[in-house]
């Protein structure tokens, strides 16, 4: 088990699906990230070097990943509220806000624009 | 009109219900913009009997047939050990107990591998080199050698001349020690990559080191660990796994000739490395330590092609023998590599040191002969496995030309087209001028077509011998598969020979 960023993670999983893990990282700055510290695609967590470990979790630690980025995508919602913009009602009333139609299948905004939104 | 409530209070605003749904009543009834009876809903008051069906689908169901789903297979089946399927796919299986021992088959020796008068025969690999010849990856899995007795080789003219080169090179005649240099093309399942396996034979008789490249792509498909090869090269990238498993090749196939050669020469980049070592422990250094092996594979480089030894270390020098270098799928290496750098820009292959050496030792050395103890390079194209690149067609064709002595001002001399973005580092790998040192070949392509017809009957033979085809094989039959294979391309008359034997049993 190696601790990134101070997650813990099974040696045989690979690295760019690790990375995945936090939330803000995706497929491109989970390859960037191996890219910068050179890292091959098919790495398994096992196989990083230590100083590599201490570089991810470096580099992790200074972007705004996990509950830095919850908390301002909370916050971009809650100021579209407040300034009462037609996206921020729309967020307000549980309704799409992107301009998509509303007669059916609008299960994810109802589902997701909630006062109390949760990411 | 104004709204009812204030728009910028609007996180107080409670969430309601988005409709209103209508009081539930006790009797059934459909919604409202149903006219229709409601004639499905059984009358709640009635029992339901155990068994009985529904009357029929309720809204908005789905009225097709209904299949059960099925149950998720009980018990905890475990996906099989890692690394077991890799294994199983990667298995070379080169004997089969069920095929009949061909009598009076000969073996690869010194003498066989030249004898014209065996042109045509199947030569069977000497048992104990198979293990060198699988340390250094030479067979492949998707090749017959599981249908016969035990592994063997058609000699057929390129083998021949192959041989013959290999005799004189090895030899005490005028070409003792020359260098050749060849990139070996032809369509597919014509054999090359056991034109490589013959030369890898050959070249294990004549007791030459064997370098081997067996899957050029391995090397830039980003599997294996890379990192920038110093501070002063932040351009050039080493690959110390996919080294150490060359040194790792090498070591177990040329045992016996390493450990009889000495380090001659000071290496500053290895401080545990003494003259008067041995080669064999030099390249176990490499594969102990995986972040030293690019240096020791220079330094194992720099001994093997040193034609004295340096002032002071004589007493460790013996003379050393040739070298013979075997890549497969070389196109992978003439393209931006899967890996990237630091800013996330494709690497081109040739930056990659290792790629970087063997692709250099195409070009003509530049005082000495990139070879000074003789041996050959064989680069092998595939078909199968081949990424369309342009400018590597176009520079192979300018090979052929230069080496057929066009001048590249001429205007029959093979010309890029000016709209096809080409790569310039590609042709310009390929660009060999006259080499200075007599003993070094030129650059030159060998194209493998199919086999003769009096090889394609030997081939034949050998099949029917091996109790795998019960035909009567005379001319008239030979050539008759010949044409089949598109005029004896060798791995479709194995095929061929393969398919007879299904049908005839």
């Amino acid at each position: 088990m190696v601790f990134i960023l101070g997650v813990n993670f099974p040696e045989r999983n690979l690295v760019a699906k690790s990375l995945q893990g936090f939330f803000g990282v995706g497929g491109l700055t989970s390859a960037r990230l191996l890219s910068r510290f050179h890292i091959h695609p098919t790495c398994k967590v096992g196989e990083l070097a230590n100083k590599q470990v201490l570089d991810l979790t470096a580099a992790l630690s200074d972007m705004k990943i996990e509950n830095d980025l919850r908390r301002q995508v909370l916050d971009d919602i809650k100021r579209l509220k407040e300034t009462g913009t037609y996206r921020g009602r729309r967020h307000a009333l549980g309704l799409p806000a992107r301009g998509q139609r509303t007669r059916t299948q609008i299960k994810t905004a109802v589902k997701q624009n909630r006062i109390e939104r949760r990411l | 009109m104004v709204s009812s409530f204030c728009w910028s209070c609007l996180t107080r605003l409670r969430q309601t219900p988005r409709t209103v749904l209508p009081s539930p009543t006790a009797v059934p009834r459909g919604p409202a913009f149903h006219t229709s009876a409601v004639r499905f809903f059984p009358n709640p008051m009635m029992r339901k009997k155990p068994g009985q069906e529904l009357g029929g689908p309720k809204y908005r169901q789905s009225k097709s047939a209904r299949m059960k789903k099925k149950k998720p297979v009980d018990g905890k089946a475990r996906p099989p050990p890692v690394g077991e399927r890799k294994a199983l796919r990667k298995r070379i299986v080169l004997s089969n107990p069920n095929a009949l021992e061909v009598e009076g088959m000969q073996e690869l020796t010194e003498e066989t591998m030249v004898d014209s008068r065996l042109r045509g025969n199947v030569l069977a690999l000497p048992v104990p080199m198979l293990d060198q010849l699988r340390a250094v990856q030479a067979f492949k899995p998707k090749q017959g050698w599981s249908i016969f007795r035990r592994p063997g080789t058609v000699l057929r003219r390129e083998t021949l001349e192959m041989g013959r080169l290999f005799d004189n090179i090895s030899g005490v005649g005028e070409d003792k020690g020359t260098a050749v240099k060849k990139i070996i093309t032809g369509s597919r399942k014509s054999g090359k990559s056991v034109h490589l396996l013959q030369a890898m034979a050959m070249a294990f008789t004549k007791k030459w080191v064997v370098f081997t490249v067996p899957e050029a792509q391995d090397l830039v498909s980003a599997t294996t660990g890379y990192g920038p090869l110093s501070d002063e090269n932040p351009n050039l990238y080493v690959q110390n796994e996919a080294t150490a498993s060359l040194l790792s090749r090498t070591l177990i196939a040329n045992k016996t000739i390493l450990s009889k050669l000495q380090v001659s020469r000071i290496h500053p980049a290895l401080s545990a490395v003494q003259p008067g070592m041995t080669l064999e422990n030099l390249a176990k250094f490499g594969v102990q330590d995986p972040a030293s092996s690019w240096a020791v594979f220079q330094a194992l480089w720099a001994e093997l092609t040193a034609t004295s030894a340096t002032t002071g270390l004589e007493k460790n020098f013996t003379p050393r023998p040739p070298i013979l270098v075997t890549v497969d799928g070389l196109a992978h290496w003439m393209r931006n590599s899967e890996y990237r750098t630091t800013e996330f820009e494709p690497i081109h292959a040739h930056d990659l040191v290792f790629v970087r050496h063997f692709l250099s030792l195409l070009k003509p050395g530049k005082d000495e002969s990139t070879l000074p103890n003789g041996g050959a390079l064989l680069y092998a194209t595939s078909t199968s496995n081949n990424p369309s690149i342009y400018s590597f067609e176009v520079a192979l064709k300018q090979v052929a030309a230069r080496h057929a002595g066009v001048d590249p001002s001429a205007p029959e001399f093979p010309k890029l087209d000016p709209y096809s973005n080409p790569d310039s580092r590609v042709l310009e790998a390929f660009i060999s001028t006259k080499p200075t040192s007599a003993q070094e070949g030129m650059l030159e392509v060998q194209t493998i077509g199919g086999v003769s017809r009096d090889e394609a009957r030997g081939f034949m033979e050998y099949f029917a011998r091996s109790g795998l085809l019960r035909e009567t094989v005379n001319d008239e039959w030979v050539g008759e598969k010949w044409t089949l294979a598109g005029g004896g391309v060798i791995g479709e008359l194995e095929r061929l020979g393969r398919r007879l034997r299904v049908a005839a049993a």
